[in-house]
């Protein structure tokens, strides 16, 4: 990977965005845009198409299991499933189509003005703040877990991250750990998932354990 | 930058490898505790014994009781799960139509994500030290949906119950408090798990697995047992 071009930080390209700024992942945020995108849009497609086929037969009542993947009523029957008042994978389906789509525009060679980025750092922020709720809630609240909600905690964290270093290194204010936290971008990013990784296990360490 | 980016990657793998290591230390740890609490049952006649030994226990409760001891039906069960609910009508019905003529026997298997689960097993078996099995039992499915699924703790709401069926209250608090009844509950899922109980509802007539889907399923089954 190139040097990241903190040399490039300043206000000429702020009027006018050019490829010589490409920020600090010129390579890995627009393929990572595009494929974690596909990968979000997927599951979300998934979890819509889902979501008819409980519509449709709503006597159905699975089983309660102590697997917490094959958990009853499935995390998907449940409230926090329409936080905003309808299905949340259709907001998925939305976001992570964008999403793929500017990664699929950098790789054609696009470059973005400003409020661009920042609007995409928006929806980041919110995708998240979002996620984590969810995560919260499947964890603590639901005690139950979906696959393809877990594949889009994961991309949808993974997005943000990269995307927030670009921002923060081209047009945010830097904080002053900026050079070390975009150098050891992996490790940050290897953390936050162990952690939720251990917070998995935790909780259900009871059924786990049960798995010889 | 290529020595920096080594860093980086090396760093992420070896959390990654160290948070697998714990993982897997937990886990064999884990596996060695329970190989001996449960030691793998015997071959042949005695493991038939084993299974029916723990699929109905001296202390398990019967809802009912057949004359010629013919036909079992055991459900392990949960009080906070949906499904259990769901099944409980036809249950009901089933116990109704075989009078006498099955045993009908109630095993607890409350699930660990379900909050007020483990809860409700106690308040059942306090409100049985009292004779009131039966009626606790019932009362749980029928209030299910106004106390289930809630992370907020149901006691006060189970002690009314105990309460609106006359119990003696100091009585019922000591024994829903006491931890020989969350032992005794315990013993039960150990039971369930050993018999490869992974969720509820889960049926066994006369020592076999059914997987009912409606109450004419559960008719034919027990219909074909009583043959």
């Amino acid at each position: 990977m190139p040097p990241s071009s903190s040399a490039a930080r300043g206000t000429a390209y702020r009027e006018w965005p050019s490829l010589e700024a490409p920020g600090p992942f010129p390579r890995l945020l627009p393929w990572l845009l595009l494929i974690g995108g596909a990968i979000g849009l997927l599951a979300a497609s998934v979890l819509t198409v889902e979501k008819i086929a409980i519509l449709r037969d709503p006597t159905y009542v699975p089983s309660c299991s102590i697997n917490p993947v094959l958990s009853c009523g499935s995390v998907m029957t449940k409230p926090q499933a329409e936080a905003f008042g309808f299905p949340n994978p259709l907001l998925g389906i939305a976001g992570f189509a964008i999403v793929a789509s500017i990664g699929a525009a950098l790789l054609a060679g696009a470059a973005f003005r400003r409020w661009f980025w920042l609007g995409l750092q928006a929806g980041a922020t919110f995708g998240v703040v979002f996620v984590h709720w969810l995560i919260f809630q499947s964890l603590y609240r639901i005690g139950a877990l979906c696959p393809y909600c877990m594949a889009v905690w994961t991309v949808t964290i993974a997005i943000f991250w990269y995307v927030t270093l670009h921002n923060l290194n081209r047009y945010l204010p830097a904080p002053p750990t900026l050079s070390l936290i975009t150098r050891y971008h992996g490790v940050v990013l290897t953390a936050w998932t162990v952690l939720l990784l251990a917070l998995i296990g935790e909780q259900f360490w009871s059924y786990w354990r049960t798995l010889p | 930058m290529a020595m920096k980016l080594n860093a980086n990657a090396r760093i992420s793998i070896g959390i990654a490898a160290a948070f697998a290591v714990v993982i897997a230390v937990l886990l064999a740890v884990n596996a060695a505790g329970s190989d001996d609490n449960t030691p793998a049952p015997a071959a042949g006649a005695s493991a038939d014994v084993d299974k029916h030994e723990r699929l109905v226990r001296p202390d398990s409760h019967k809802l009912d009781v057949a004359a010629d001891n013919k036909v079992t039906f055991v459900e392990f069960l949960d009080f906070e799960c949906e499904s259990c609910r769901a099944a409980f009508p036809a249950v009901e019905q089933l116990r109704k139509d075989y009078a006498g003529k099955v045993t009908f026997v109630v095993r607890y298997f409350p699930i660990p994500s379900h909050f007020n689960a483990e809860r409700a097993a106690r308040a059942v078996e306090a409100a049985s030290k009292q004779g009131k099995f039966e009626q606790m039992y019932q009362k749980m499915y029928e209030t299910q949906t106004e106390w289930g699924e809630q992370q907020v703790p149901a006691d006060e709401r189970f002690r009314g119950f105990a309460k609106d069926f006359g119990l003696d209250l100091a009585a019922f608090d000591k024994a829903y408090n006491d931890p020989a009844t969350l032992e005794r509950i315990k013993r039960d899922v150990a039971d369930g798990e050993a018999l490869g109980v992974t969720g509820t509802p889960t049926f066994f007539l006369n020592g076999s697995k059914i997987q009912p889907e409606s109450l004419a399923d559960l008719t034919a089954s027990v219909d074909a047992a009583l043959k």
